[in-house]
């Protein structure tokens, strides 16, 4: 097990390595300079401007060189600093982070949650109408677009009933958390639907295989109450595949909102990736991406681990 | 129900002709008309046939959804094989690689692959300068990512179907890998795969709404569902029906993707 | 039939969301004020990376020492007097270099602070100076920099400009923002570092970065920037207690933010695109005042000269002869949005209506095309002799959904007479980063940002055609030649008497209709959308916002 694990973290690790290239080259293959990008918007940028801004930036020296000047930095912990914000990398990714990890930490855990009530209770009764019915909301849930529940939410829950706020993470002057709360009000919900359907099909599946079971079988037949049967013996073995499935989707909690985010002006990880990248701030797209990659292997690591520890018959 | 939507779908073309309608001609004094017997649902911003646009952008959807579908399962069923069957350090190997694509950044490469220039490439330039090209771009961008769940899943049906008796036999046999892998292996995984594919067709499409919502999917004067349903919210209220047609059709095909693919799933399961 | 009840069910949710009304706002007494912008401002030192929505919230902060004003008159905001040569503020001299120079003379006005109570000084305009014409600081707009190669102190509030370059925007330094030179000297030490250490960074909420009615009183990174009165401000208090301004970036959920009341008014600046405004006011027009305002952004259609067919004039009249602009207008911009034919707005001074017109005439366009050798052949596409076919790509940026219309009505339009039009977009990054810049492109719609009486030399020099041996600079992308043109701007910029440059843009916009080596469309127009109760938000229709005028906004009973 020590042998998988060491063996595991080395090419993580050896995955990370690469993936930083990787994304450096992308970031660095994407045409378009944030100089050229300035001079859109004023008017009086002159060519001798371009060129001297250039030079400042450091933009036209050659991708691989640029790479292991920043890989050499980045070893040390200098991530830089963002030309976006003009702050340095830590300063204006934390921030966003933890709204991220907020916002989506909530959803997860909400969507979880009621994923387990429902699937368990379909599972238990199955082909019943309440199952069916279950089913179908299921994929209801996972069939609409994001950013098109997010708009009905909005004009339903802000505009028409005025319950809660329409965007921010905060009303200005008011850090409160009951302020912070009202606010993820409506994305956790938007997010939580967004998920909870296909969360619900995987418990209700890994649930319905677990209740077939032998060893249910014979707890029933030694006289276990149901509850005990379900809630004890069953879930156990359900969990196995159902904690592989959240420990992969663990990657999303960090940049897996984008479109949420968008469309409640929250500032969060999806967002400033997408503007970092947008707007060609190297650094800052970098370190947020690289975070996002980090998590998604460890999540799949976790997977793994999950599976090794849950389950006797899988071995490494 | 699938194969309705798809059948109206890619009927589009014969039914504009027959009524004589071009679904791209611009028509700018008959502009978000209410349904009509010339225009069974109404005219758009434009002044185009939203029906007509419908079926279209259906068309458009489809061919994303199940070309995707499509390229993923074939990518993803070779490496899954390869990787399930010879195991060791090609396994881990292409696992390693099905992770790194998993965290891989899909906005940087989509924004590479948008800004690719196609003709350097040696593409011949009748294609790289046809409309289809963003069309293609998003294909091969939906593949590239979700060829992952296929290789997962094929993997894991290859380890447990190679060690099972008749696969033995074959390899005592004398018969060769590939062999093995079509012949024996293959036919014991498609089952699932092909539930994987039917859910993920649906999930390419709701995929390429989102690409559309940040201006990056299908462009003019090629419509998707998405690209007409993330246009249309900003006419969320003079005309919403632009705004719950393709919507209710992304909707609706999605579900029936994952209907077909619960299913198939069902009658796999029953087979067992 | 199961499709029909959940088309039902979605119509039901979307129809619920549909009727929401605007909610009558909160406050009765309307001390303080949202806007929503859909931008948010990256980092607020004025002189480094421009945009929009900077210049918006510097507005109410900062002021600049001239702008013009909504009568596109140069005014004094930060000084008292406008330098002119009939008040004797401004001096022309005879270099060293033979060329002329001009030496203008500004004093800040006396009640001048900062937020913190120091008062503005000369020692600010020094300091602001090396800054500007420090090799190694960020500080975008350079140029101007470059031709103030001297400064005179005369006392705390007096100086004198030393421009090497006398043209006949000598008395306007509207780009020269003032930075605190007792807060900002220590961030400046290191130049190269200027753009993390400058306290607009580290320390945004310092009352003595801000020298207007209002200063930044909270700023959260990405969401909102909230400002509160300055106290040591001395001129007309503005009418709220604090203003808040919050970034909203889609459009859809900006609009859904005002029928919620979290913002009281969209900014025109960085707000809603045109066709979202006229929607907007349709439904909610009788709760709102929704006000549209012609800008300096003018979109249109960049030929791309080096391509041989686009060097026959006769084919580009066609190609503006086939295409009903007025009627684009009309129908998709509800006429807010006019046509144009010159590149100078009809507010400008040196604009012209005596210019070549080409209304919309398909027929004239065909015979045009025949005549250049484009005969109509089989498939409704235009051949000439050599059997090549009249087809091109039109390129714009992808997500805007308003060009996106528009390239697509171009089109068809110009299907009707017999030219084939690809559609090709790209995000703007990637076309304004690299197939504009390298002009790898035949046809491209697009927007120029223009200033009141700005001469469009990047545009039209042939000096400033981009290419491998400039590094790419200059933004003439048609690749535009002609050395009337070129004389005649250059010219212009030196001519003092505005009567003489007047004929002089006049000229300059019947070469520019006669030579036609861009598609004119129109020039962009701005929807404001103010609460019911605000008065006084006068739009200026050129790059000055409405923010710098805030002390004249007012609440009305």
């Amino acid at each position: 097990m020590t042998r998988f694990v060491t063996l595991r973290l080395v090419e993580i690790a050896g995955v990370l390595i690469l993936m930083s290239f990787l994304i450096y080259a992308l970031i660095g293959l994407m045409p378009g300079d944030p100089i050229d990008l300035m001079r859109g918007t004023d008017p009086h940028l002159s060519s001798a401007d371009i060129a001297r801004l250039k030079e400042l930036y450091g933009v036209g020296q050659p991708l691989f060189g640029r790479y292991l000047a920043w890989a050499r930095q980045a070893v040390i912990g200098n991530l830089g600093y963002s030309r976006l914000f003009a702050e340095p990398v830590l300063t204006a990714l934390l921030p966003r982070l933890a709204n991220s990890l907020a916002l989506m930490g909530t959803s997860f855990v909400l969507a979880f949650a009621a994923a387990l009530g429902l699937g368990i209770a379909a599972a238990r009764r199955p082909g019943s109408v309440f199952d069916r019915t279950l089913n179908l909301l299921c994929f209801a849930g996972v069939s609409v677009p994001t950013f098109w529940l997010a708009l009905v939410l909005i004009l339903i829950f802000a505009a028409r009933l005025g319950w809660f706020p329409a965007s921010g993470i905060a009303t200005p002057g008011n850090g409160g958390l009951d302020d912070r709360v009202w606010h993820l009000a409506l994305p956790v919900l938007t997010l939580t639907l967004a998920s909870v359907g296909s969360y619900t099909r995987y418990v209700r599946a890994a649930m319905r295989e677990a209740l077939g079971q032998d060893h249910i079988r014979t707890a029933r037949a030694k006289g276990a109450s149901e509850r005990r049967v379900v809630w004890h013996h069953a879930l156990r073995s359900a969990l196995v595949p159902v904690v592989t499935v959240l420990a992969l989707s663990f990657g999303s909690l960090v940049s897996g909102a984008l479109v949420t985010e968008t469309m409640f002006a929250y500032p969060g990880m999806g967002k400033l990736i997408f503007d970092a990248v947008m707007g060609n701030d190297y650094n800052l797209a970098l370190a947020a991406l690289l975070l996002a990659t980090a998590t998604t292997l460890a999540g799949n690591f976790a997977a793994d681990l999950a599976y090794a520890w849950l389950d006797p018959r899988v071995s490494y | 129900m699938l194969a309705v939507i798809a059948a109206a779908a890619f009927a589009g073309p014969l039914i504009g002709t027959a009524l004589g309608i071009d679904p791209t001609a611009v028509d700018l004094t008959s502009r978000l008309a209410g349904p009509s017997p010339a225009h069974l649902l109404g005219t758009d911003e434009l002044g185009r046939d939203v029906l007509l646009r419908l079926m279209e952008g259906g068309r458009i959807s489809l061919a994303i959804g199940i070309a995707a579908a499509l390229a993923a399962a074939v990518i993803g069923t070779t490496i899954g094989l390869v990787a399930g069957y010879l195991g060791a350090w090609t396994d881990r190997l292409l696992m390693r690689l099905t992770d790194a694509i998993i965290a891989l950044p899909l906005l940087p490469l989509l924004i590479v692959l948008a800004a690719l220039d196609l003709g350097k490439l040696g593409v011949p330039a009748r294609i790289a300068q046809s409309d289809d090209v963003s069309l293609v771009r998003i294909i091969i961008l939906a593949a590239l990512i979700g060829w992952t769940t296929a290789a997962r899943l094929v993997r894991g049906a290859t380890l447990v179907t190679k060690n099972r008796d008749f696969v033995r036999a074959a390899r005592s046999l004398g018969a060769g890998t590939p062999h093995i892998l079509l012949r024996h292996i293959l036919p014991n995984v498609m089952g699932p795969l092909i539930v994987a594919t039917s859910l993920s067709v649906g999930d390419v499409i709701l995929l390429e709404s989102v690409l559309s919502f940040l201006g990056l999917g299908v462009q003019p004067p090629l419509a998707s569902w998405g690209s007409m349903l993330s246009n249309a919210q900003d006419l969320i209220e003079t005309g919403s029906q632009l705004a719950i047609y393709p919507g209710a059709m992304i909707f609706l095909t999605v579900i029936a993707c994952n209907l077909l693919g619960d299913g198939l799933q069902r009658r796999l399961d029953r087979q067992r | 039939m199961m499709t029909d009840r959940l088309n039902r069910l979605f119509r039901l949710i979307f129809t619920a969301g549909l009727m929401a009304a605007a909610m009558p706002s909160g406050a009765a007494e309307h001390t303080s004020l949202t806007i929503g912008v859909t931008q948010y401002p990256g980092t607020l030192n004025p002189n480094i990376d421009p945009l929009a929505a900077k210049g918006y919230v510097l507005g109410f902060t900062l002021r600049p020492f001239t702008v013009f004003d909504p009568e596109w008159k140069l005014v004094c905001l930060l000084c008292t007097t406008v330098p002119s040569f009939d008040n004797g503020l401004a001096v022309p001299v005879d270099l060293p270099n033979g060329k002329r120079g001009v030496d203008v003379t500004y004093t800040i006005r006396p009640d001048a602070m900062w937020g913190d109570g120091v008062p503005v000084t000369t020692k600010d305009v020094e300091f602001t100076w090396k800054v500007g014409r420090d090799p190694k600081s960020p500080v975008s707009n350079a140029e101007m920099y470059r031709h103030m190669t001297g400064i005179t102190i005369k006392d705390d509030k007096t100086f004198t400009i030393h421009d090497d370059k006398l043209d006949f925007t000598y008395a306007a330094i509207n780009d020269f923002t003032l930075l605190p030179e007792h807060l900002e000297k220590a961030a400046f030490a290191d130049p190269a570092q200027y753009r993390q250490k400058t306290l607009y960074v580290t320390d945004p909420t310092n009352p003595g970065l801000y020298n207007g009615p209002y200063r930044v009183g909270e700023a959260s990174g990405g969401s909102y920037i909230v400002l509160e009165r300055n106290p040591h401000w001395a001129g007309k208090p503005g009418p709220f207690d604090r203003i808040t301004i919050r970034a909203i970036e889609n459009t859809a959920a900006l609009e859904a933010n005002l029928l919620s009341g979290t913002v009281d008014m969209a900014a025109g600046e960085v707000g809603l695109p045109l066709d979202e405004g006229l929607a907007f006011e349709k439904r909610h027009g009788a709760a709102y005042d929704v006000v549209f305002k012609p800008g300096l952004i003018f979109e249109h259609v960049d030929f791309n000269l080096e391509v041989p067919a686009f060097q026959d004039r006769r084919l580009r009249e066609a190609m503006l002869r086939a295409i009903d602009r007025e009627g684009l207008c009309k129908s998709l911009f509800s006429g807010k949005q006019q046509p144009a034919d010159t590149f100078l707005s009809p507010l400008d001074v040196g604009y012209t209506d005596d210019v070549p017109h080409y209304p919309y005439d398909p027929a004239r366009a065909a015979a045009l095309l025949d005549e250049a050798g484009w005969h109509m052949g089989p498939g409704g596409t235009r051949r000439n002799a050599a059997g090549e076919a009249l087809s091109f790509t039109l390129m714009t940026t992808a997500g805007n959904h308003s060009r996106e219309l528009v390239e697509q009505v171009l089109q068809s339009e110009w299907k009707k007479v017999g030219i084939d039009i690809k559609l090709k977009n790209e995000p703007p990054r990637v076309l304004f980063g690299e197939t504009l810049l390298h002009r790898q492109f035949q046809l491209a719609m697009y927007a120029w940002i223009s200033s009141p009486e700005n001469v469009p030399r990047e545009i039209f020099d042939s000096g400033e055609i981009p290419s491998a041996g400039n590094g790419y600079s200059g933004e003439n992308l048609a690749g535009y030649k002609n050395p009337k043109m070129d004389e005649l701007l250059k010219a212009l910029e030196l001519e003092l008497d505005p009567q003489k440059r007047k004929a002089m843009w006049a000229e300059a916009q019947k070469i520019f209709a006669a030579d036609l080596p861009f598609l004119p469309l129109y020039l962009r127009t701005d929807t404001f959308i103010l609460p019911k109760w605000l008065g006084g938000v006068e739009p200026t229709g050129n790059q000055y916002p409405t923010s710098l005028w805030v002390t004249d906004w007012t609440v009305k009973k």
